[in-house]
């Protein structure tokens, strides 16, 4: 798996993907170049499964004609069958204003990664018959975008037109998204959650846990950007925040050391929590292979099943 | 030009004035500023410290504010009309009147010399600019125009003889006004006040708003005048004899008792002696006759000399003739009388008749040589193709002179065809026959009748005719019991002459009476298609002239006796040319040739030489807008604030700001970005 790995991300392209238009075909050339590198795919053998038998009936097809049956007892009997899982999955994005942060080295802002990701994820839920919904804010407004979980065949594209109208324009709204999102999923399922957490508040712990307790399983992609977890400034600038609008004059020689240590310890709470809540968590960097996060999940999914 | 948003000039302005705004703003934009998320991590650090609200550049900032003050300045400008800075308290146009009625006592000389003063006198605040009223007004002095220059333009005008009329003159010098600065805006007329000057336009809409006018003052209300006008000249056939039949109108108005008349034709004096004007009517047709070459050109002038005569302008006109062209007649006629009246032998040199075969009109049908008159008896017309000969000639544009000699139901219909209604035949015995008993003198056929020379035609007696009545017909001889006897057609472009009767002793006596020839020859030449370009005309009118068919022709030249006037292109068998200022007589030659031929006369409108005058014009009170009252005030504000491109331009101090704003706008420029090069 891990010399599959290799290989995949030698033939990832960041330019390639930052250069397709449109987010179906930057799904599909994440997801497809994935799966078609994989050697041991998990997923082999999803299938239809025998259910039972019912009469045969003019008209129906022969080859699903039980002839070995209709030998034993002399009935024509048609075998069918039970698609495997209908597992619900739900696609939560955090669209507020530090999403739209992208450093010199990464192929997209982390709402661009974010959104690839949750397109890829989708399509290949989708093509396995799982349902897929989603949970998002628009803009600055309180008010949620809520898609059902659904297998539908027009699903991917209502998912995928809903999320390429996402805007990283709001301000601190992480709590607020995850209230919505246990207000208005109400029957177990997964969620997908892709955020960069990067909202301090006591509310995103409750939140996470009030998830936990509704039974949802969660699996939980923080987007960062290199520039946020290694600090790479040099010069003094002034420095403004993206959603609070505060400014700070930093010098990054002097300010990175404990810039990093505060942000490893903002990280490690975070770990800490969602270990508690035996919640998955990945970190997806945008400059980075997003293959990583779809193979953890695939992962994932198999221990759900 | 009012000030309102979807002014032009104001989006202008205001794209001026926001330019250093934007640029302002547009550097106030953080260069070292970072976007970041994680401030969380460096609240720390410490905050940036604020720019205190003070003046960090001087120089900037005086360079913007004077860029914006200038431009603001600028565009408000022309809008501060107040006492101080309107520069002109007065525009004003004078209308100075060159026709020629004004000529009558020197009065153009004398306002001329008036606006000559004005111009070298008039205070600095007061804008002139002078119209000439001639048959098109022009502009001699524009408002703005340098003095010096006006007064030299001034002084070249020439007395003219032309026709104008004020409405013209009045519109042009109200739309110079409106594009004026003056705060009071005035017409001044130096003219006569000739009434039929101000009378032909009395009609016209109201356009005269906010403008005062001053009008001459006048003497008295008429001038004595002597004058001469409508010269007429034709040529007569009286056996062997060519004449010229010459008439003009001398109108007389004043104590004038005699006039002394001259006439000359070709340099020899006709005619000179004293005309008794005593107990006279107002307007006297003069007639002369007299032998000319037939085959040459004709040209004189006739004029008249008495006191006291106000007008000198008016006591000559002139007149041309062109030489006779043999002309071609086509005979379908048993009248024996009608056929010796256009023998060779009698007329050679002017007409030659071809008698038709009536057995062969199918020939003459299918042949193309028409002639350029086709005299026909109506009893021919019961063979279809006489009736499509006929048909032929009146709708090809030449002449056509149908003698009605019989009636029958086929005669009848051609009869409808043409525009003409046969009612029956009257026949009357030899002692009850009719007399003509009106004739329309005043056409060109028996126009030259009025002298008793030819003889009368009211000795023509008919005896026979047929009652005509024509629905598109102008009848020109009546009999002594109204009926008509002889037609002109309207119906067709040929010219239609019918008779009621035939030209034979069953019908009439006419063919043995001494008008016969005469009027045959007077028909036939009226009847003969003729040449479109007139050749009379007023002084600087314009004239269309259509060349012949396939002419090679390139240009034409009008001359007078000495020399070239002007030349004039031909452009596909069509050429303009402009008649001379001075009456007289010009004629046309083609390319560099110095034969003649077209002549001219150019005499002034008889209407100028009517000098009855009005004191307080009617139609200037319907020029002028009547405003309700109490609107005046608002209305004198509104164009004191109206404004006008040319009124905005002309102002030098506009200028000036909008170039100092602009140069401060780009020394603030240049220096912001040294500025920013050292940062």
């Amino acid at each position: 798996m891990a010399t599959a790995t290799q290989t995949l991300s030698e033939r990832f392209d960041p330019k390639m993907l930052a250069a397709l238009e449109g987010l179906d075909f930057k799904a599909r050339y994440v997801m497809e170049g994935f799966l078609s590198g994989l050697h041991n795919s998990p997923f082999h053998g999803f299938s239809v499964e025998f259910s039972d038998y019912r009469n045969y009936q003019p008209g129906d097809d022969l080859r699903h004609l039980d002839w070995r049956l209709y030998a034993r007892s002399d009935r024509l009997c048609i075998k069918r069958y039970m698609q495997e899982t209908n597992a619900r999955f739900y696609v939560v994005c955090d669209t507020s204003a530090s999403m739209k942060y992208q450093g010199g080295a990464a192929w997209g802002s982390k709402l661009e990664c974010a959104k690839v990701l949750a397109a890829a994820l989708t399509w290949f839920l989708l093509k396995q018959n799982d349902a897929a919904g989603m949970v998002t804010l628009s803009g600055e407004s309180e008010v949620p975008e809520y898609i059902r979980a659904s297998q539908r065949p027009n699903q991917f594209g209502l998912m995928l037109r809903q999320l390429e109208s996402l805007r990283a324009t709001g301000g601190a709204s992480l709590s607020l998204l995850l209230e919505q999102t246990i207000r208005l999923v109400h029957r177990r399922s997964v969620i997908l959650f892709f955020s960069d957490l990067l909202e301090p508040s006591d509310e995103v712990a409750r939140g996470f846990k009030q998830l936990s307790f509704h039974g949802h399983e969660v699996i939980i992609f923080q987007v960062l950007d290199r520039d946020e977890t290694e600090f790479p400034f040099t010069e003094s600038r002034l420095f403004e925040d993206l959603e609070t609008g505060v400014r700070r004059m930093v010098t990054p020689a002097a300010a990175r050391a404990s810039y990093l240590a505060r942000f490893n310890a903002f990280m490690e709470a975070h770990l800490e929590l969602f270990r508690s809540l035996e919640m998955t968590h990945c970190v997806v960097h945008t400059d980075e292979n997003p293959w990583r996060a779809l193979a953890l999940f695939l992962a994932e999914r198999k221990r759900l099943k | 030009m009012p000030f309102f948003f979807l002014n032009p000039w104001f989006w202008l302005g205001a794209l001026m004035v926001a330019a250093p705004i934007w640029l302002h703003l547009r550097r106030k934009r953080e260069t070292n500023l970072v976007e970041f998320t994680g401030l969380r991590f460096l609240d720390d650090q410490p905050e940036p410290r604020r720019s205190p609200l003070r003046l960090r550049d001087l120089v900037l900032f005086a360079l913007r504010v004077l860029a914006l003050l200038a431009l603001v300045a600028a565009f408000a400008w022309p809008y501060l009309r107040g006492a101080n800075t309107a520069p002109v308290k007065e525009s004003r146009v004078y209308i100075l009147d060159n026709t020629l009625s004004h000529q009558a006592n020197d009065g153009f000389t004398r306002d001329r010399d008036r606006v000559l003063s004005e111009v070298s006198k008039g205070p600095s605040d007061i804008q002139i600019a002078v119209i000439e009223l001639t048959s098109v007004p022009r502009v001699v002095v524009s408002f703005g125009e340098n003095r010096e220059a006006a007064k030299q333009k001034l002084k070249e005008l020439e007395p003219s003889y032309q026709r104008g009329s004020y409405l013209p003159a009045f519109r042009q010098a109200n739309s110079l006004l409106g594009n004026s600065l003056g705060e009071q805006k005035r017409i001044i007329l130096l003219g006569d006040n000739q009434e039929n000057q101000w009378t032909e336009n009395v009609n016209s809409p109201p356009f005269l708003r906010n403008v005062d006018i001053e009008l001459p003052k006048i003497s008295a209300l008429a001038l004595p005048n002597l004058s001469l006008s409508e010269p007429r000249v034709q040529r007569i056939f009286l056996g062997d004899k060519s004449l010229v039949n010459f008439t003009v109108k001398l109108r007389h108005a004043g104590e004038a008792k005699t006039a002394n008349i001259v006439l000359r034709a070709n340099e020899q004096v006709i005619f000179n002696r004293a005309v008794e004007l005593e107990k006279q009517p107002e307007t006297i047709l003069l007639q002369a006759q007299w032998e000319a070459d037939p085959a040459a050109w004709l040209r004189g002038d006739v004029s008249v000399d008495g006191t006291p005569d106000a007008l000198a302008g008016d006591n000559r006109v002139f007149f041309s003739l062109a030489p006779v062209v043999e002309g071609k007649v086509a005979l379908l006629a048993q009248s024996q009388y009608l056929r010796l009246a256009l023998s060779p032998e009698v007329m050679r040199g002017q007409w030659a008749t071809r008698v038709l075969d009536p057995t062969k009109l199918a020939a003459e049908l299918a042949g193309s040589e028409d002639a350029d008159v086709l005299v026909v008896e109506s009893n021919y017309l019961q063979s279809g193709d006489a009736r499509k000969l006929l048909w032929r000639y009146v709708t090809n544009g030449r002449g056509v002179l149908l003698l009605v000699n019989r009636v029958t139901p086929s005669i009848s219909g051609c009869l409808r065809d043409l525009g003409f209604e046969a009612e029956g035949t009257v026949s009357m015995e030899k002692g009850g026959a009719e007399r003509f008993q009106f004739v329309y003198s005043n056409h060109p056929i028996f126009h030259p009748f009025l002298s008793p020379d030819y003889g009368s035609l009211m000795d023509v007696k008919v005896s026979k005719y047929v009652q005509i009545k024509g629905s598109q017909a102008m009848p020109l001889i009546f009999s002594e019991k109204g009926a008509g006897l002889f037609f002109q057609g309207t119906k067709f472009p040929g010219k239609l002459f019918v008779a009621a009767f035939g030209l034979d002793r069953e019908h009439t006596s006419w063919p043995v009476d001494q008008t016969f020839v005469p009027f045959l020859d007077l028909t036939l030449q009226t009847a003969r298609a003729e040449d479109p370009t007139p050749t009379t005309f007023e002084p600087a009118e314009i004239s269309k002239i259509q060349l012949p068919v396939g002419s090679a022709v390139k240009e034409v030249s009008l001359r007078d006796e000495r020399q070239v006037l002007s030349r004039a292109p031909v452009e596909q068998g069509r050429t303009q040319v402009r008649m001379p200022e001075k009456p007289g007589v010009y004629s046309l030659t083609y390319d560099d040739g110095t034969q003649v031929e077209k002549m001219f006369s150019v005499n002034p409108s008889p209407k100028e030489s009517q000098l009855a005058y009005v004191d307080a014009p009617e139609a200037l009170k319907v020029w002028r807008v009547n405003l309700p009252p109490g609107t005046v005030n608002a209305a004198a504000v509104a164009a004191r604030g109206k404004l006008s491109l040319s009124g905005i331009l002309q102002q030098h101090w506009w200028w000036w700001m909008v170039v100092g704003g602009l140069a401060a706008l780009m020394l603030e420029m240049a220096l912001a970005d040294i500025k920013r090069e050292r940062v």
